[in-house]
């Protein structure tokens, strides 16, 4: 089963980089979409259905913490896994991220085995 | 060889990001930074320690890690797309620092942004190292310069806070 994964950045670069680093690690991708904040994947995520959100949290306009809780708040998008990808590894704000929803964290560096692993936990994908 | 906490974790996240991020291995630091064009990418961060990051990487060097990282040839990177990963490689050392040095705090760190003199990368054989102002003599600086083999990377770091722990190298 191949899935459909959002990337939400606001740098064009690390979306761009986070794509590729699923292809090359073998995860079965079908489709993936970008937006550059919080917002822009609100909108995007009205119109297309996606099995897995991959989040920043620094970011201009909608950062990840709200966009976590505007997902937590919607009766329909609330039940779609978003991991955050992020450099802060603090325990403070790894606890609170996950409080507020998140499924997953991956930790900037990171290798594309860990990437993998983590979507593939994420969505159940059998070992 | 004894060091700082702040430099050893600056030198650390320097090597670990651009072997895991970029696909690099640094081949030796440097003793300092020869002035030759380059790009440089600064951002501050608020919490416990604040402070700012700025990162100098040759223009050679800035064309190269972006086509690693985007996995595209250098003839077809744009000036943007240069700016947008030595802004993000900025971005991550300096969150993987900060994490490394304070487990427990929590810092936010701004948008990193390239300095205007750097704004024209056409003309970056008129730019020297000394493009960025210096960081406030008040706390603690340090600095992580490695070659590799494309060019040079020069990571500089200061915090408001004093001089950090001293563990072994």
């Amino acid at each position: 089963m191949a899935y459909r994964v959002l990337i939400v950045d606001d740098s064009p670069a690390m979306r761009s980089f986070v794509r590729r680093v699923m292809l090359l690690s073998g995860f079965e991708l079908s489709e993936c979409f970008e937006a550059g904040d919080g917002s822009e994947a609100l909108h995007l995520l009205r119109r297309e259905w996606v099995d897995a959100i991959l989040t920043d949290i620094n970011m201009p306009g909608v950062d990840g913490e709200e966009f976590l809780r505007l997902l937590a708040a919607d009766d329909v998008l609330r039940s779609i896994p978003a991991i955050v990808i992020s450099t802060d590894a603090t325990h403070n704000r790894i606890s609170r991220l996950m409080a507020l929803g998140a499924r997953g964290y991956i930790t900037k560096p990171f290798v594309p085995e860990t990437l993998r692993a983590e979507l593939e936990a994420t969505l159940g994908v059998p070992l | 060889m004894i060091e700082n906490s702040l430099s050893h974790a600056l030198r650390a996240a320097t090597n670990d990001v651009l072997e895991r991020m970029f696909f690099i291995e640094c081949l030796s630091e440097l003793p300092e930074f020869v002035p030759e064009p380059v790009v440089v990418a600064r951002l501050t961060f608020d919490g416990d320690p604040a402070g700012e990051l700025e990162l100098k990487i040759s223009a050679s060097a800035a064309r190269s890690v972006s086509a690693d990282f985007l996995g595209t040839d250098q003839a077809d990177i744009s000036e943007q797309e240069i700016y947008d990963v030595v802004c993000e490689l900025a971005n991550m050392i300096c969150g993987s620092v900060l994490s490394r040095v304070e487990s427990t705090a929590t810092f936010r760190l701004s948008t990193p942004r390239i300095m205007d003199s750097t704004r024209d990368i056409a003309n970056l054989s008129e730019v020297v190292a000394s493009a960025s102002a210096p960081f406030p003599e008040v706390g603690d600086s340090v600095v992580q310069a490695v070659e590799l083999g494309s060019g040079r990377l020069v990571v500089s770091m200061h915090t408001e806070t004093p001089k950090w722990p001293l563990v072994p190298r």
